[in-house]
């Protein structure tokens, strides 16, 4: 029995599926306990008892219709007449820009192609050095994942059973600090060359305002019902999917009417994807527990940490490298329950605990030799990876700064909640 | 048919919210939903998943390692699809009513559906899987791959 385990997790780095690994080892581990193997499908069909997996599929939906229509071309237009004179120009609108928009599309990747091939042009143009857009797109291309409505925070709150209310309020100011380090830092590389800039008419703006007029008010929205008690998030969820298919498909027509079968057969691909993995993880966690895993791997840790901020630390250098290697979604199925017992056990708030696996996930994706985001602009860029390696690892530094102050002071996190929550 | 599915989601969120039964129905759409995506997703070879093989195996070990994970697959769903057949099967005899007063198996057949079909899938690409390797192995030893 042990020996088809070992070999299911071999086959798992060779590319195959893993909600097919997990469930394996599930049924594997079920089988040799002789316990019932249609536990497992028991386990699976919980999953319909979870009210927040609603607003996965539509926030899916809602990220891949904004990404298909030229919305990403109106925002960027419309922060570079509006913001254009901040200190620090378009690598600052740039951050800003790619925030917002991964906020609303999840991390899946679709910031560097939807923005990266208008941003790396007009970046060059302005002067910016090769090295330094480069690094700025590619880590810039997951940078959003900590504002609310990202599906990874929706993913960590379905799982770890956290109000999403709270997790969405956690997110931003450590979200803020992470824009204002990478901001601040671009502002010293802008001093050096030589400042052009452009002033636009009033009509330009009153254009680019008109454009962008359907779009604006979808954070407050969203933001302003949760928060305003008007709706609960799930049916934010369906109300921001909802908005977002009118406007596009029927205020500005970029989407036809013949494309959306085909949107919404991504959106469920992407969302089958990955609740067959949280179906599967349910199964195995749930052998986990009743083998009382996470309790004697707890106690086991305490025996050598009895620190919570050596665990912590631990736990970052653990998360690094789990996210330099897994999808966003499959590391934060398979690690959170294993790991949110024993922070608990440390007395780390749940929530806290989210952000702090959000960030080290995010800075994973940058983070060679296998960060996604560096395969994906490597493609996009048509650029050597080492290459890219390089020029991201000013960012990544900065990224794990922020990853310190995040995790060592849990007021960033929590001090929103204790004010609006 | 899959997409009415989303927009039927989409309806009964906003416009009946308040209704009681909407909630729970809703819940098993997101399930059938996602399951049905699951199995696009066999199709279209989307599944997350590692792949280290490139980095690590010469490019003539490739096509065996499709064999052997497409083998794996089609075990592995075959033991889910089993896995849930018994679950249907006791669902039948010893289950409840859920919502609608349908029985639960009603509610839950999809997952014997979906990992039934995988199986399928993934059994036929392993057939061809092996017929390509036999046919690439000729007597005389050349490999067109």
């Amino acid at each position: 029995m042990n020996i088809l385990k070992v070999v299911t997790l071999i086959l798992a780095l060779l590319r195959a599926p893993l909600f097919l690994v997990i469930s394996a080892l599930a049924l594997l581990s079920f089988y040799a306990a002789e316990i019932d193997i249609s536990v497992v499908i028991i386990e699976m069909s919980r999953l319909a008892d979870t009210p927040l997996l609603v607003s996965l599929p539509l926030f899916i939906f809602a990220g891949i219709l904004l990404s298909e229509s030229r919305a990403p071309l109106r925002i960027l237009k419309f922060s570079r007449i509006f913001l254009g004179w901040l200190p620090g120009g378009l690598a600052v609108i740039t951050l800003l820009v790619c925030a917002l928009f991964t906020a609303f599309t999840g991390a899946s990747g679709v910031t560097i192609f939807a923005l990266g091939g208008l941003l790396l042009p007009a970046l060059l143009k302005d002067g910016y050095s090769d090295r330094f857009s480069m690094g700025l797109i590619t880590s810039s291309g997951s940078l959003g994942l900590l504002f609310p409505p990202s599906l990874p925070l929706i993913l960590y709150g379905v799982i770890a059973e956290s109000r999403i209310d709270h997790l969405f309020l956690a997110g931003i100011l450590p979200g803020t600090l992470m824009l204002i380090l990478l901001a601040g830092y671009s502002m010293t590389r802008e001093s050096s060359r030589t400042v052009r800039k452009k002033s636009y008419s009033p009509r330009e703006m009153l254009e680019g305002l008109r454009e962008i007029a359907w779009e604006l008010p979808l954070p407050v929205i969203l933001l302003g019902g949760i928060y305003g008690g008007i709706f609960v998030p799930s049916e934010a969820a369906a109300v921001t999917a909802f908005y977002v298919l009118i406007v596009e498909m029927c205020i500005h027509r970029d989407i036809p009417f013949k494309a959306l079968p085909g949107i919404m057969s991504k959106s469920m691909v992407l969302f089958g994807g990955i609740l067959v993995i949280l179906a599967a993880s349910m199964a195995s966690t749930n052998y986990l527990i009743d083998q009382e895993v996470p309790t004697r791997l707890f106690e086991y840790i305490q025996t050598y940490i009895d620190s919570k901020y050596t665990f912590l630390l631990l736990l970052n250098i653990f998360l690094l490298i789990v996210g330099a290697m897994l999808d966003i979604f499959s590391a934060l199925v398979l690690i959170v329950p294993l790991i949110l017992p024993i922070a608990i056990g440390y007395g780390i708030d749940p929530v806290h605990l989210g952000i702090i696996f959000l960030t080290n996930l995010q800075i994973g994706y940058c983070t060679p030799p296998v960060g996604l985001n560096l395969f994906l602009a490597s493609y996009r860029f048509e650029r050597p990876i080492a290459e890219l390696y390089r020029s991201t690892l000013p960012f990544l530094g900065l990224l794990v700064i922020t990853l310190l102050i995040i995790t060592y002071f849990p007021w960033l996190s929590l001090f929103l909640i204790k004010i609006l929550g | 048919m899959l997409s009415l599915a989303c927009v039927q989601i989409f309806m009964r969120t906003v416009l009946s919210s308040g209704l009681l039964w909407a909630e729970p129905l809703l819940r098993y759409l997101v399930l059938w939903c996602g399951l049905l995506g699951a199995l696009k997703a066999t199709e279209q070879r989307k599944h997350i998943a590692l792949d280290f093989s490139t980095y690590l195996l010469p490019e003539s070990a490739q096509p065996w390692i499709t064999l052997v994970t497409d083998l794996f697959c089609t075990i592995t769903t075959a033991g889910l699809s089993l896995a849930a057949w018994i679950f249907i099967k006791n669902e039948i005899e010893f289950g409840g009513t859920d919502l609608l007063s349908l029985p639960v198996w009603v509610w839950n057949i999809i997952f014997p559906i979906t990992f039934g079909l995988m199986t399928l899938r993934y059994g036929i690409r392993f057939i061809v899987d092996l017929f390509d390797r036999f046919r690439s192995l000729p007597p005389n030893g050349s490999q067109n791959q």
